[in-house]
C-alpha cells in the first residue's frame, strides 16, 4: 500500500499511484479530521491530489522533495 | 522492430488503403450508412491501434480523423468532396509516418507541426458543421476559442513572483529570453489514457512559478469523481520552447501557452494597506515624468524609498518606476501607468489597450473613494430595483388569471402571496397581505391581490415607478425567450442522450469485430515453404532413378517396383503441396487495381478531366509476384492514358463524344495466363506522329519510315527512348516511356501489345502467366550439353531436312508452311564453334521460338522430354548472363540451365 491509513494520519510513501485515489477519498470522507503525513512521498497522482484539494486535510509533514513539496503548498494553500 | 509494430505498419497500410477506397465509394454515394460505418471503424481501428506505440503525431491526426467521421456517420457533418480531400491528405500524412516508422523505427519531431496542422483542419471541418448543426455547447466553436485566447491575452495570467525574481525575468525578457506561461487543462478522462498530469507538469523545468486550480463539479464531495480530471494546471517557466514543444507533444490540444512580455512581470508587490504615498509626491512625479526630468525624479523616488518601508506596495511600485527609468528610459506611457497607480492602488494593465486600462482605472478611483454610506445605498438601490421587478412579475401573473376561476387559482394566489411577504420583508415595508389573501381567497378571484398590490406600489415614488416599467419589458421580454431556452435546454439533453447512444455503439462496433479467418504470414515464410516443396519435387523425381537402379544394377526387380509404388503416393502428395502453396500465393489483382480509382481521381482533377473509371475482374488471380510486378507498369499505362489519351471534356464534346471520358481496366483469366487490358476511349495514336517522331529520334531510318505499317508504327512506342509529348509533364513523358513496361512485363515472363484507332481509343493489353514457381521446359541436347527452353516460348519442334534450308544474305533460312523462317544454330549462339548433328535422315531438330512476335527457328541436335522445373534464378556472377533465364535441378541432380531465348537472339 501506498498510503498507510492509520486512526488519524495517513501516511503517503513514496509514489501514489493512480488506484490510490479512491481509497484516499473514503477515507478523507469517513475521517474529517485525518491527517496526512507527505514526508516519504515523492510524486501524487493527479487524482489523488484532485482530491487532496477538494477536502484539504492538515498536513503533518510536508514531503522531503523539494519539487514535490512547492507543488503540494500551491495546491493545498487556501 | 518488434512483431507488434511490424504488424501494425501492415495492417495499418491496409487499412490506409481500406479508408481510400471507402471515400472513393462515398464519392459515388455519400448518403450510404453501411459505407460510413466501414469507413469509421477502419479509421477507428487504425486510431487504436497506433495509440499502442508513441505515435502521438499519427494518433492525433488519426484521432481527429476519427471524430470527423464519427460526426459524418452521425449525420452531424455532411460528407463533401472537401472533407474527402482532407480526409485523404491526412491518410497520406499517416501512410508517410508509416513509411518512416518501418524505414527508422520511429517519427522524426519535425513532423509534429504537419500533424497539428492536419488534425486542425480536420477539426475544423467538425466545428464549422457543429456550430452549423447548432448543438452540442462543449465543443467550442473556433470563433469561441479565440475569444477565449482574447480573453487570456488581455488578463495576463495572474501569477506571484517574488519581486527579485520578477526583476530578473523582467530583465531576461527585456534581452529577448522570454518566459512562458504555460496553462494545461488535462481532458477530464485523462486517467484512463495513464496520463499523470501532474508528474508532466513536475517535468516542466525552470519552473519559477505554479498553480493549480480545481474545478469540482460534484456538490457533495462523496460524490466527486476522483477519476476524472477536474485539475487544471498553470505554471511559469523560463525552459525554451521546443523543451515545452516535446514535453507536451502528446497533449497539445490541452496546452495554452502563453509568451509572456516583459512588462508583464513589473508587478507590484507588497502591503497594500498603507496608504504611505501623498498625492503630493505623485502629481510632482508625474509632473517631472511629463518635463523628462529624469534625474530629479530619480532623486525624489529615492528618497521617497528611503523614507517608507520597503514592504510596502507603494515601495515596490516606486522600485519598479526605477528600474523602468534605467531599462525602458522610452516606455514613458509605463512610467506614467506605474506611478499613476499609486493614486489607484492598483497594479497597472500592461496587456489590455490603453482606453481600458483608463477604464478599469476610472472605476478604480471611484471604488476606492466611495465612502461606506454610499456603497450602501448603492446596494440598497440595487435591491429595491429587484425588488421592484419581482413585484411587478407578481402583478402581471395577477392580471393574466384575472379573468379565469380554475380549480389551481388557490394554489396560485398563495403563492403570490407568499412571494409579495417576502419582497416586502426584504426592503422593510410593512406588508398586511394576510387579510387581502383571505378575501381573494374566498371569491376565488386574484382582483383583490391585484388592487392591493396597485394601491401599494401606487403609494411608492413615481420615478421609481418609471424605472421599474422599463425593467419589467425587459423581464417579460426574456421570460417570453424562456421556453425558448428551456426548449434548447431539453435539446441539449438530447443530444447528450444521442451522443451517449453514439458512444455505446462504439463498443458495439468493436465486440462484433469478428475473429478474421485469414491469417496473415510473411511472405518470407511462404517463399521458404515453396523453396522446401519445390526441393521435396526434385527429391522425389530421384526416387525413379533409384527404382531403376536397384533393376538394372542391383538386379531386385521386387524391391524396384515397390520403390515405383511409394514414388507414385509421394509424386501425388508433391503435387497437390505445390498446387496448394500456389493457390497460398495466388491474389487477387485487385491488389493493384484498389489504388487506380484514388490515382485516376486525383489525376483527372489535376489535369481537369473527367474520367469514369471502370474495373472488370478485379478477383482474378494470379502469383504474387506477378502482381506486383504488374503495379508499375500498370500505373505507367493508366497514367499514359489519362495524360495523353483522354481529351479535356469540351475537345471531347466537340469530337461529338461523352463529356466523360472512359477508362476500363479488365483482367481475365485465358488457360495458364492472365490477360489484363487497359483501354480508353481518348484521342488513340496517330501512327503519322509515332512514324515522324521515330524518325526524329533515328529510331527508324528513312526507308522504314516509307514502309511501315501503322501497327508497327503505334509499337514503336515499346522503343527505348520514345516519349510523344514535348512537354515534360509530372504525370508522364519523362523518357521512361512504354520500353520500361514493356521490360518489366517481360521480366515476368509476359507480353505486352498495344491497339490504338485515331480518334476511338487506345487498348494495351498485358498478357502474363499466372505462376512464375512452375515453368515447363523442354529439354533440348546440343554439342552433348542439355538446356531448357521455356515451353512458353517454343510455338513447335520441327526436324528441317537440310535440303530445304536456304541462305538468304549468309543467313539460314526455310520455309515453314509458306512462311519464311530465318534459322539460329544453338552452338553458333552459345559460341561452341560446333556444327548440329543432324539425325539419320539428315533431318535438324529445330525449335521454333516466338521473339517479339516473330518466328524465329533454334536448331539443337535433339529434343528431349518436357519437365516442370522451379526455376531458380542465378546468383552472383552468373546472374550477370542474360542469355540464361535461371537453373534448375533435375531429378537425378544434375543442373539444368535454362535458355531465354529472347536476350540469345
Amino acid at each position: 500500500m501506498a498510503i498507510e491509513y492509520k486512526k488519524s494520519v495517513a501516511t503517503f510513501s513514496e509514489f501514489i499511484s493512480v488506484e490510490e485515489a479512491e481509497a484516499l477519498l473514503e477515507w478523507l470522507l469517513k475521517n474529517p479530521k485525518g491527517k496526512v503525513n507527505f514526508a516519504e512521498c515523492t510524486h501524487i497522482h493527479a487524482s489523488s491530489l484532485q482530491v487532496l484539494m477538494a477536502l484539504k486535510p492538515t498536513i503533518v509533514a510536508e514531503p522531503k522533495d523539494a519539487d514535490l513539496a512547492v507543488w503540494l503548498k500551491v495546491a493545498l494553500a487556501d | 522492430m518488434n512483431n507488434l509494430l511490424e504488424q501494425f505498419l501492415s495492417e495499418g497500410r491496409d487499412f490506409l488503403q481500406g479508408i481510400g477506397e471507402k471515400l472513393m465509394q462515398l464519392e459515388d454515394e455519400p448518403n450510404s450508412t453501411p459505407l460510413m460505418t466501414e469507413l469509421f471503424r477502419f479509421v477507428h481501428t487504425l486510431k487504436g491501434n497506433s495509440g499502442l506505440f508513441e505515435f502521438p503525431e499519427m494518433t492525433r491526426v488519426l484521432h481527429a480523423s476519427e471524430d470527423l467521421m464519427d460526426a459524418v456517420r452521425n449525420g452531424r457533418v455532411g460528407y463533401s468532396q472537401d472533407l474527402a480531400d482532407q480526409l485523404l491528405d491526412a491518410m497520406d500524412f499517416v501512410g508517410m509516418l508509416m513509411d518512416e516508422i518501418e524505414a527508422t523505427g520511429e517519427i522524426s519531431k519535425n513532423h509534429a507541426v504537419p500533424a497539428a496542422e492536419h488534425a486542425q483542419v480536420l477539426r475544423s471541418l467538425l466545428v464549422v458543421s457543429e456550430s452549423n448543426a447548432d448543438s452540442n455547447s462543449d465543443l467550442h466553436t473556433s470563433s469561441e476559442i479565440k475569444s477565449e485566447v482574447n480573453s487570456l491575452l488581455a488578463e495576463l495570467p495572474i501569477f506571484e513572483l517574488e519581486e527579485s525574481v520578477a526583476e530578473e525575468l523582467y530583465l531576461h525578457a527585456l534581452e529577448g529570453e522570454t518566459a512562458f506561461w504555460v496553462e494545461y487543462k488535462p481532458e477530464s478522462d485523462c486517467f484512463f489514457k495513464g496520463e499523470d498530469p501532474l508528474f508532466l507538469m513536475r517535468q516542466v523545468p525552470d519552473t519559477l512559478w505554479r498553480h493549480i486550480i480545481l474545478n469540482n463539479t460534484a456538490p457533495i464531495l462523496a460524490e466527486m469523481d476522483v477519476y476524472s480530471n477536474q485539475l487544471v494546471f498553470q505554471l511559469l517557466t523560463t525552459a525554451p520552447s521546443e523543451e515545452l514543444d516535446d514535453l507536451f507533444r502528446y497533449v497539445p490540444d490541452e496546452i495554452k501557452r502563453i509568451e509572456i512580455p516583459a512588462l508583464a512581470f513589473v508587478r507590484p508587490t507588497g502591503n497594500q494597506d498603507d496608504h504611505a504615498i501623498d498625492i503630493d509626491f505623485i502629481d510632482n512625479a508625474l509632473a517631472l515624468l511629463n518635463k523628462n526630468n529624469i534625474s530629479v525624479l530619480t532623486q525624489i523616488i529615492n528618497t521617497m524609498l528611503e523614507l517608507s518601508a520597503p514592504e510596502l506596495w507603494s515601495s515596490s511600485v516606486l522600485r519598479w518606476v526605477l528600474r523602468l527609468l534605467e531599462h525602458e528610459p522610452d516606455n514613458k506611457t509605463a512610467q506614467h501607468a506605474l506611478l499613476k497607480s499609486l493614486q489607484t492602488l492598483t497594479a497597472p494593465d500592461w496587456s489590455a489597450p490603453a482606453e481600458h486600462v483608463e477604464r478599469s482605472d476610472s472605476k478604480e478611483v471611484e471604488h476606492a473613494t466611495t465612502s461606506v454610506n454610499v456603497r450602501k445605498t448603492e446596494e440598497d438601490d440595487e435591491l429595491l430595483q429587484n425588488f421592484y421587478v419581482v413585484v411587478n412579475a407578481q402583478r402581471e401573473i395577477l392580471s393574466l388569471s384575472h379573468k379565469s376561476g380554475f380549480s389551481w387559482t388557490a394554489g396560485r394566489l398563495k403563492s403570490i402571496a407568499s412571494t409579495l411577504m417576502g419582497c416586502y420583508r426584504a426592503v422593510n415595508r410593512e406588508c398586511n397581505i394576510d387579510n387581502v389573501l383571505e378575501r381573494a381567497l374566498a371569491e376565488n378571484s386574484p382582483t383583490p391581490l391585484l388592487t392591493w398590490l396597485e394601491e401599494s406600489l401606487a403609494n411608492n415614488e413615481q420615478d421609481v415607478e418609471i424605472e421599474v416599467e422599463t425593467d419589467f419589458s425587459e423581464i417579460s421580454t426574456s421570460s417570453e425567450s424562456t421556453p425558448n431556452a428551456l426548449i434548447s435546454d431539453h435539446k441539449d439533453a438530447h443530444e447528450n442522450v444521442v451522443h451517449n447512444e453514439a458512444k455505446t455503439a462504439r463498443r458495439v462496433d468493436e465486440v462484433s469485430t469478428v475473429v478474421p479467418k485469414t491469417l496473415k504470414v510473411d511472405q518470407d515464410k511462404i517463399d521458404r515453404l515453396m523453396n522446401l516443396i519445390g526441393e521435396m519435387v526434385v527429391a522425389k523425381n530421384a526416387l525413379p532413378y533409384l527404382a531403376n537402379r536397384a533393376e538394372t544394377v542391383f538386379g531386385v526387380r521386387d524391391l524396384s517396383r515397390e520403390i515405383k509404388a511409394q514414388y507414385a503416393v509421394i509424386n501425388r502428395v508433391a503435387e497437390e503441396m505445390q498446387d496448394t502453396i500456389m493457390q497460398v500465393r495466388m491474389m487477387p489483382v485487385s491488389f493493384i487495381f484498389q489504388r487506380f480509382p484514388r490515382m485516376v481521381r486525383d489525376i483527372s482533377r489535376k489535369l481537369g478531366k473527367e474520367v469514369e473509371l471502370v474495373l472488370e475482374g478485379e478477383s482474378t488471380e494470379a502469383d504474387k509476384n506477378i502482381v506486383e510486378a504488374l503495379s508499375d507498369p500498370l500505373i505507367h499505362i493508366v497514367r499514359n492514358s489519362l495524360d495523353h489519351g483522354l481529351e479535356q471534356p469540351d475537345v471531347r464534346l466537340a469530337a461529338g463524344k461523352n463529356a466523360t471520358g472512359k477508362l476500363t481496366i479488365r483482367a481475365t483469366q485465358e488457360s495458364d495466363r492472365v490477360l489484363i487490358e487497359i483501354m480508353d476511349d481518348g484521342k488513340g495514336i496517330d501512327p503519322k506522329i509515332i512514324k515522324h517522331k521515330a524518325y526524329e529520334k533515328g529510331l527508324i531510318d528513312e526507308t522504314t519510315l516509307e514502309r511501315i505499317s501503322d501497327q508497327d508504327a503505334i509499337n514503336l512506342i515499346f522503343a527505348a527512348g520514345f516519349s510523344t509529348v514535348e512537354v515534360i509533364s509530372d504525370l508522364s513523358g519523362r523518357g521512361v516511356g512504354m520500353d520500361v513496361v514493356r521490360s518489366a512485363v517481360e521480366k515476368v515472363n509476359g507480353t505486352v501489345g498495344i491497339e490504338s484507332q485515331v480518334g476511338k481509343g487506345t487498348r494495351i493489353h498485358l498478357s502474363l502467366p499466372l505462376s512464375m514457381a512452375v515453368t515447363n521446359v523442354i529439354i533440348i541436347e546440343s554439342n552433348k550439353q542439355i538446356f531448357g527452353v521455356p515451353m512458353d516460348m517454343v510455338v513447335e519442334t520441327v526436324r528441317v531436312p537440310r535440303s530445304q534450308i536456304r541462305t538468304i544474305k549468309h543467313k539460314q533460312t526455310t520455309v515453314l508452311r509458306g512462311r519464311v523462317v530465318p534459322l539460329l544454330s544453338l552452338n553458333q549462339l552459345l559460341a561452341r564453334g560446333v556444327e548440329q548433328l543432324p539425325n539419320e535422315d539428315d533431318e535438324f531438330a529445330t525449335l521454333i521460338v516466338r521473339v517479339h512476335g516473330e518466328h524465329i527457328g533454334i536448331l539443337v541436335d535433339e529434343f528431349r522430354e518436357t519437365v516442370d522445373i522451379i526455376l531458380k534464378p542465378m546468383a552472383g556472377i552468373l546472374g550477370g548472363l542474360s542469355s540464361y533465364s535461371g537453373a534448375a535441378l533435375l531429378g537425378d541432380g544434375s543442373v539444368l540451365m535454362v535458355l531465354n531465348p529472347r536476350e540469345l537472339i
